[in-house]
């Protein structure tokens, strides 16, 4: 169960990050605290994973990262959706969609 | 976009601010981590404690973040060039070993494959080089050299398959130049008119000849090369519709052909062959070659059954001249290389074995110094290296030597460059000159790379295969050692294998070379300096005039300091060929055209054969007697002797020349090696040049010394 977990989160990381991102700026910990709260504890976020994603995403320019106060007033970077993110998120929204039909169709056939 | 660009950048240049950065993320996000377990109720040095723990280790995390980062890719390279520059500089005998094995193998085929492009590849520089054609005249299906400017006419005629089909002399002339400068000698040959068109050249200014100043007889027209324009005229605007005279005939400048060109021969100056001539005057001489283009989508098949049924039907009506005659098409671009075509492809193979050689070589060391470094690679491992990692380390550093020796190649290229072109006769081929350029150097970097792959694959998947716990034991032998003396012994038998054909074959080579140079000439080539004297028809319109000009020309050569003896001849065995005319017995009839015996045509003075070192076997020498009004006389070759007279004594026996004048023999002389080197020796006959009167003869003077130093006063001697 774990391994199969850890694949297919590597696959849409992106996705729920970007996602979890469009109601509020969060640093590192707080995404993933938010991703294992929405998902009721099905994904855990490990360090390992989550910092190479962010700092992907950074460069890549679909989110902005800023230092900043965290509510316990630890000095904490916290990242925010740009524009283009937005547009990224629309496509990785399409293009999960369009993966879950085909694996739907597979298990419909006969 | 230029986002990623920035971020790539920023990952190159910016590492220590963006590891800074990551280092103070993440240890935020272990104090937070730590807040959330202390308000959970655990102590704070607890919190932390485990909060440390659930991270996993720092550093793996930073590396991740590390390897994803854009431009991480090609960080690790510069990371790897840059350690790879440095492990070499420390090995530095070992590194300049394998900078000069490679880069003289990869030199070499850098140098060859800039010939073998040009020249085999890519010969002609005009444009659709693969539509062009060339006509060999056939004497019953056998190749047999030049054609007819009269049969010519009728192809050109009848032939459809042709854009464009012109002729050529197959030699050049050497003109004098006269009035409004100083006067001057200048190469040049006779074209058509459609010459330029069918090569799809024009004159760079001025225009090309027309069709119908072929029509005109002695139409005054030529077209000058660019340097001939500079050199005369000033520049080629000013050349155009200058006047020029050339061996006293007064022609306009047409056209100037741009700088550079350049089409079989070298030459200043291009004449216009018309309806009368000025060579083959007569069906029954060759001295022209016929060069075609295509037309559009015609096979070289086709143009050749139209050319065979014009030849058949030229036989039928003019039978005495054209007979079992025919002309034989093949492209330009493969005639013109025929004769270097095998030994630059030999050339080119012995360099990729040069070079394979060198590789094995370069291996073995590489990995025997992979044995050394075994432990370190094995303490990689061990600290997380992973195997792809390091392997990619490995070729980077093969890659960047072998670049380096690819560099140190492009050197050594040059060298061998500038040899290949002083012993190729490639500006014989007429055609141009090869050069190092963008491929030659794109070709460079591509066999270095490979070649650095190549070397690079086998030592590193071999020093990357061990265990690692077996290396870092202090006795660290392990089982690496035997295979890799295995693997080694296996790269020495490869070199071995490809050295003895490299030997073998160079032997054999050598060996025909030798012969080559052994080879009996038939006349004595040592020191003998050669040139070209021309005088004008119009200054010395009788044959004695002429014969007392050259025979007083021998005696002041003669008496220059340094000078043997010196002689004559329309043309010198080797240096100039051909011109073979027809010769039987005169007591009987002409045979048929296919039968006919031909042997080189030559004529000389008295005791050229003396002063060229060719024995007089029977009889005599021409004499001075054998002058304008004398009955005329001819010397023949052994094998000309044999071939018309078996064993009955030729001397004092009658032969005609090619239907044009009957001589008695007077003496044999032994056969010499006229046009080429290879094969027999040509058969010949040598009439008195006394009893010829030509207006352009060749001479050689036997130098005691070096025939150089004679060059100038030669020189002064003459143009007086």
């Amino acid at each position: 169960m774990a391994s199969s977990q850890t694949d297919v989160l590597r696959g849409t990381l992106d996705l729920l990050v970007l996602k979890t991102l469009t109601l509020q700026s969060l640093h590192g910990l707080g995404v993933a605290r938010r991703i294992n709260q929405t998902t009721d504890g099905t994904f855990d976020v490990k360090p390992g994973s989550l910092f190479p994603a962010l700092h992907r995403m950074e460069q890549k320019g679909w989110i902005e990262g800023s230092w900043g106060e965290s509510e316990n007033g630890r000095r904490a970077k916290y990242y925010r959706l740009t524009a283009a993110g937005r547009r990224q998120l629309g496509e990785e929204k399409e293009n999960w969609a369009q993966v879950v039909l085909a694996i739907g169709k597979v298990l419909e056939a006969t | 976009m230029h986002t990623r660009i920035k971020s790539v950048l920023r990952t190159l240049f910016r590492k220590a601010r963006l590891d800074r950065e990551l280092d103070e993320e993440l240890d935020s996000y272990v104090a937070m981590v730590a807040d959330e377990k202390v308000r959970a109720g655990l102590s704070p040095n607890e919190a932390l404690r485990q909060a440390r723990l659930e991270l996993g280790g720092a550093e793996q995390v930073k590396e991740k973040v590390r390897e994803r980062r854009l431009g991480a890719g090609l960080d690790a390279l510069f990371r790897d060039i840059r350690f790879a520059l440095r492990t070499l500089a420390r090995d530095a005998g070992l590194t300049l070993a394998i900078l000069v094995i490679l880069g003289v193998g990869i030199g070499a085929n850098t140098a060859l494959f800039t010939t073998v492009d040009t020249v085999l590849l890519r010969p002609l520089p005009y444009p659709e080089p693969d539509r062009l054609v060339i006509g060999l005249k056939t004497m019953s299906g056998a190749v047999s050299g030049p054609v007819s400017r009269v049969d010519y006419f009728d192809y050109r005629r009848e032939v459809e398959a042709f854009d464009q089909l012109a002729l050529l002399t197959t030699f050049t002339e050497q003109f004098t130049v006269t009035g409004g400068g100083d006067p001057e000698l200048v190469q040049g040959y006779w074209v058509t008119w459609n010459l330029f068109p069918t090569l799809r050249v024009a004159p760079e200014v001025g225009r090309s000849f027309s069709a119908d100043e072929e029509v005109r007889g002695e139409a005054p027209v030529v077209i000058v090369s660019h340097g001939f324009a500079q050199r005369r005229f000033g520049g080629a605007e000013d050349a155009v519709g200058a006047t020029l005279v050339l061996n006293g005939d007064a022609l306009t400048v047409m056209g100037v052909m741009p700088p550079g060109f350049r089409f079989m021969y070298d030459a200043d100056v291009w004449r216009l062959i018309d309806r009368d001539g000025p060579y083959d005057t007569q069906r029954d001489s060759h001295s022209h070659w016929i060069v075609g283009r295509l037309g559009p989508s015609v096979t070289l098949a086709r143009a050749q059954t139209e050319v065979d049924a014009v030849a058949t039907h030229l036989a039928a009506e003019y039978p005495s001249a054209d007979e079992g005659k025919g002309v034989l098409l093949s492209r330009l671009q493969d005639y013109l290389v025929r004769d270097v075509r095998t030994s630059l492809l030999l050339l080119m193979g012995t360099a990729a074995f040069v070079l394979l050689v060198a590789c094995s070589n370069v291996a073995g060391l590489l990995l025997a110094r992979g044995e050394r470094c075994a432990s370190e690679m094995a303490m990689r491992t061990a600290l997380g290296a992973s195997r792809r990692r390091l392997i990619r380390q490995l070729l980077t550093e093969s890659v960047t030597l072998t670049v380096g020796a690819g560099l140190l190649g492009v050197a050594v290229a040059y060298l061998v460059h500038h040899l290949l072109t002083k012993l190729l006769p490639v500006g014989d081929l007429g055609i141009q000159p090869p050069a190092l350029n963008g491929p030659a150097l794109a070709f460079t970097l591509l066999v270095s790379v490979g070649t650095g792959l190549l070397v690079g694959v086998l030592p590193a998947l071999r020093t990357t295969s061990t265990e690692p716990v077996g290396q870092l034991r202090s006795d660290g032998h392990g089982t690496v050692g035997v295979r890799s003396g295995r693997l080694r012994g296996g790269l020495v038998v490869i070199q071995v294998a490809l050295s003895v054909v490299l030997l073998v074959g160079s032997g054999l080579l050598a060996h025909s070379m030798a012969r080559l140079v052994d080879v009996d000439l038939g006349f004595d080539p040592g020191n003998l300096l050669t040139g070209q004297v021309q005088i004008q028809a119009t200054e010395y319109p009788s044959v004695e005039e002429r014969t007392a000009f050259f025979t007083s020309l021998l005696e002041d050569v003669e008496a220059l300091p340094g000078v043997e003896a010196a002689t004559l001849s329309n043309k010198l065995p080797i240096v100039s060929r051909w011109q073979d005319w027809y010769i039987r017995r005169s007591d009987q009839p002409p045979p048929p055209r296919q039968e006919s015996f031909s042997a080189m045509a030559r004529w000389v003075p008295p005791g050229y054969f003396k002063t060229m070192g060719i024995p007089v076997l029977e009889g005599r020498d021409i004499s001075r007697e054998d002058g304008a009004g004398s009955p005329h006389v001819v010397v023949v070759s052994r094998t000309v002797a044999e071939r018309l007279f078996g064993n009955t004594d030729p001397l004092g026996q009658m032969v005609n020349i090619a239907d044009w004048r009957d001589c008695r023999v007077v003496g044999v002389v032994g056969d010499a090696r006229i046009n080429t080197l290879r094969g027999s020796p040509d058969p010949a006959y040598y009439m008195s040049m006394a009893q010829v009167g030509s207006t352009r003869l060749q001479i050689a003077v036997r130098t005691a010394e070096d025939p150089l130093l004679l060059v100038r006063p030669l020189q002064d001697l003459l143009r007086r």
